[in-house]
This record gives C-alpha cells, structure tokens and sequence, in this order.
C-alpha cells in the first residue's frame, strides 16, 4: 500500500507537487498522467524515495520514509521496482548481467542468482539473448531487460516512467501485456505515462496530476 | 557468507574499474611511487648516515691526557674512571717521555727543533677505544665531559670535528626528509583523489543504476575505497623494489669521505619498508576518502 499525506516538493521557487493525498491499494494498476511538468516523475521518485518530501508524510507498506534514511531506505528499495523511459542499463554488461545486478546487490548467492536470472529472462521473453550486450538489442527488448531486473527481487511495488515513452504502438502493447501479468502476479504496478493513446482502453485506475495537484 | 560474497563482489569490480582505466592508474600509480621513492631515499640515507655516525662511534678511540706531576693513585683513579665506562677499554699508557719520543719520531729529520726544549712540554696520556657499546645510547661527548671532571685529567680528545659534520648532516637529512617528505604527501592526496574522482566520474551512470536497484551505499563506496588502497600499496611496493635495487647497486660499491670508510650500505629495516607500505595505503584510503565524502555522505 503506498500512501501520501499532504505531500508537497518544491525545487527553489518551483513548487512540484502541491499538497497531494494518495493513496494506491496492494496490488492495484494505476496510471498517473498529466502533462510535462505536472509532477508525474517527481511523484514517482517521492515514493521510490530518490527524493524527500518538503512537506507531508509518505508511507510505503506501513514504513514512513520520512522515519528511515541510508541502509534502510536502500532496503526497502530493493521491494520496491523502477522502470525508466531511457531503460538505465549498463553498456559494458550483457543482458544476464543487467539483471543479476539487482540480486547481486543483496549478496545472494551466485547460483540463486543464475537461476533466478534465467527464470526472469525466461518470462520475459529474453532467454536466447541472455548473452547480448544491450546495444545488440532493439528498444523494446531493451525495456524488457529494465522490466526483468526491477522484477528479479519479487517486489512489491513496480513504478514505470514513462516506460514506453521511445517504443512503437506494437511494443508499447507488448510491454504493457509485461505489466498486466505482472500485476495480475500480486504487484502494485504504477505508471507515469502522458500518452493518450495508452490511457484510452484501459480500464485500470488513472491518477491525472495538473500543476502540482491531483486531479482524479 | 553473503557479506564475503559482498567483498568478493567489491574487489572484483574494484579490478574490473582499475582495467578499464588502466591508464589514469598507472599514471597515478607511477606518480605515487615516484613521489614515495624520493621520500624512501632520504629515510635510507637518514639510515645509513645515522647507522655509520654510530658506527664510527662505536669504534672510537679518545685519548685522556693526564695534568703534568699526577701521582700513580691519581693516574690508578683515572684508570678506575675510564674502567667504569661501558665499553670502554684502555689500549695503552703514553708516558710524557713517550709521547717526546712518538714526536721526534714523527718529526723525523726535523727531530733537532725538539733539542733545544728545557722541559717536555708533552702531556701523558691514556688511550681509550670503544667497542660493543649500545649504538642508541653512545655519546661520545658525554663521556668526554664525564672525563674531564676526573681529577688529574686536563684534556679529553675525540674526533668530534667529523662525528659533529655527520650528526649536523644526520639533522638536516631528517628535517629535509619530513618536510619534502610531507609535501609530497600531500600530492599524492591529490594525485589519488582526483584519480578516484575521475573513477566515480567515469561510473556515475553505473553508480546510479547500483543505488536504483537497491545497493547500499557501503555497495558503491567499497570498491572505489579499494581501488585508492590498492594505488597507494602498489606505488609503496614499486619505491621498496626500486630502492631495493638502487641499495644492491650501491652495496658492491666501495665509498670513502674523509678517508672514514663507510660502514656498508644498509636497507631499511622491516618496520621502515613496512612504514612505507602503510604509507602508500593509508594515503591511497584518504585519498579515496575525500574523494568520495565530495559525492556521497558518510
């Protein structure tokens, strides 16, 4: 459950996100939509706890991230799934490595982390390309890989921005079938997208921000 | 075990980022063990100047000349005085006669100037070496001034002329030796942060994607931590090997000052080498340090 109480983010003068209560149920599918500068990414990174509230109270799972700071918010990261627009893998690592890193990171040991790995490239799609550098790979199977390591450590969050945002119409619904099961495993899945076109048949909750305020 | 797994994990990406910038390390390294060499040879010649002055001293012989008209108890107590000096032992009496006689000898076809003296102007004298005695706690002119205060004694001579030029030598090595010594300190400071700057730099989009997965900051900030250790370690151990080889050259080589013989070239010992070495990686660790405490909070 993640849950936002009075929320505001200000840069400087510029005030991001306005007063904001939110809250989003274990396992739901939300969107937040808006247009550019609304606050989506801002939003998004005050709950994934890159960024620390100027006011107001998030709470994460019942933990307020107002509470815990360093290796516990480091912790709670690893429950809680990104997945970015410009997809953020390492060039110098293959595809099997990319997601590793993710269990790597928590010190499991080197054969869960190969099994595992395997396991997610397999759901994604990926298998055949475990071995690939992401520069071999098409946008879309780059995206995947994104999705398979913020997915390694079973979280309980999956935040997406913009997750679509450099793929075409039939990838983009690939991608979006990726997150449907997902979700459909148990995973809270929210979204920050400004595209109409991926709004317009959902059925799945919307959150529109405008100018730094929920509009829902 | 998952903490090993961690440590295996931070020293391999520590290797994996020092050979993808090899070049930036071995300039650094280069410039570590440069700097580390020059600061290694003036301890090893501190050493070695400080191990022949002792050396010199330790063989030393002083002659205690005896006041005219002394009577044999007055020359027995100064023989008792000198007796009591560790490590000291009376290789000889001169009579006066014997120093007229040493004189003239020296004086050889010149030995007719000394006719015409009415009484001998020469003093007795007992000659003392010095063996075996503790390097640290020999000081020759302490026992001079001990000597001195002996009845009977007029005189005590010792070669303190050259033993004072080396000591002063002895003095200005050390204070030379700090103060470059520290100075070049402070550049490899700067040589290794800048050095993990231009790591941290290179890995940002890497160091991100780490912390966006979960990595704790120990995660990102251990290898770079390392990667300075390891500069600094391999920039001491090139200044030992080449300070080893500069010592080997030297040892085969017979050196003479003041017609004094050197001792023989020492190395330095184990904790000197071992200083050195800890050197190299306590300011590869600080470097590192700074570096990092200039992106992320400890």
């Amino acid at each position: 459950m993640i849950q936002l109480f009075h929320v505001s983010k200000t840069f400087g003068p510029t005030a991001a996100l306005k007063e904001i209560d939110l809250r989003i149920r274990t396992g739901e599918f939300a969107f937040v939509t808006g247009p550019s500068g609304a606050g989506k990414t801002t939003l998004l990174r005050l709950i994934f706890g890159a960024e620390a509230p100027t006011e107001g109270q998030i709470v994460i799972n019942g933990i307020n991230l107002s509470r815990i700071g360093g290796t516990n918010l480091d912790l709670l990261r690893r429950k809680i799934g990104f997945v970015f627009q410009d997809f953020k893998l390492l060039s110098r690592r293959t595809v099997s490595q990319n997601v590793a890193l993710a269990l790597e990171v928590t010190g499991e040991k080197r054969s869960v982390v190969r099994k595992k790995t395997h396991q997610i490239l397999r759901a994604v799609g990926l298998a055949p390309k475990e071995e690939a550098y992401p520069i071999e790979l098409s946008g879309g199977e780059q995206q995947r890989v994104a999705i398979a390591r913020a997915m390694i450590n079973d979280p309980l969050i999956l935040l997406a921005d913009e997750p679509t945002g450099n793929l075409d119409p039939d990838i983009t619904r690939e991608i979006m079938v990726l997150f449907r099961s997902i979700n459909l495993r148990g995973t809270t899945v929210v979204i920050a997208t400004h595209s109409r076109e991926l709004l317009r048949n959902t059925d799945q909750r919307i959150i529109v921000l405008h100018r730094g305020k929920v509009l829902e | 075990m998952a903490k090993l797994r961690l440590w295996s994990t931070y020293f391999k990406q520590a290797l994996s980022s020092i050979l993808y910038n090899r070049l930036i390390y071995a300039i650094s390294v280069g410039t570590i063990a440069i700097s580390l060499l020059i600061f290694g040879a003036f301890v090893l010649l501190s050493v070695n100047v400080k191990t022949w002055v002792q050396g010199w001293g330790q063989t030393l012989s002083i002659s205690v000349y005896l006041k005219d008209g002394v009577d044999e108890g007055t020359r027995e107590g100064i023989r008792t005085a000198i007796g009591t000096l560790q490590g000291g032992e009376i290789t000889g009496f001169v009579s006066k006669e014997k120093a007229l006689q040493d004189m003239k000898g020296m004086l050889g076809s010149q030995a007719g100037l000394l006719d015409g003296l009415t009484r001998n102007p020469l003093p007795a004298s007992f000659e003392v070496a010095f063996r075996n005695v503790d390097r640290v706690k020999f000081e020759p002119k302490k026992i001079k001034e001990a000597l001195e205060k002996v009845t009977g004694v007029d005189e005590v001579q010792y070669s303190e002329q050259w033993l004072d030029q080396f000591e002063g030598l002895l003095y200005v090595l050390k204070v030379a030796g700090l103060a470059i010594g520290g100075l070049l300190c402070v550049a490899v400071l700067f040589i290794i942060t800048n050095t993990i700057k231009l790591a941290i730099y290179s890995r940002r989009n890497e160091i991100e994607i780490y912390k966006l997965v979960g990595a704790t900051d120990w995660y990102v900030k251990a290898p770079l931590l390392i990667e300075g250790a390891f500069q600094g370690l391999l920039g001491g151990l090139i200044a030992l090997g080449i300070l080893l080889a500069i010592h080997f050259v030297l040892s085969f080589k017979v050196i003479q000052i003041f017609g004094l013989p050197f001792m023989g070239f020492v190395f330095l010992s184990e904790s000197y080498a071992l200083g050195i070495l800890s050197l190299g990686l306590v300011l590869g660790l600080l470097g590192s340090f700074i570096a990092i405490g200039r992106f992320f909070r400890f």
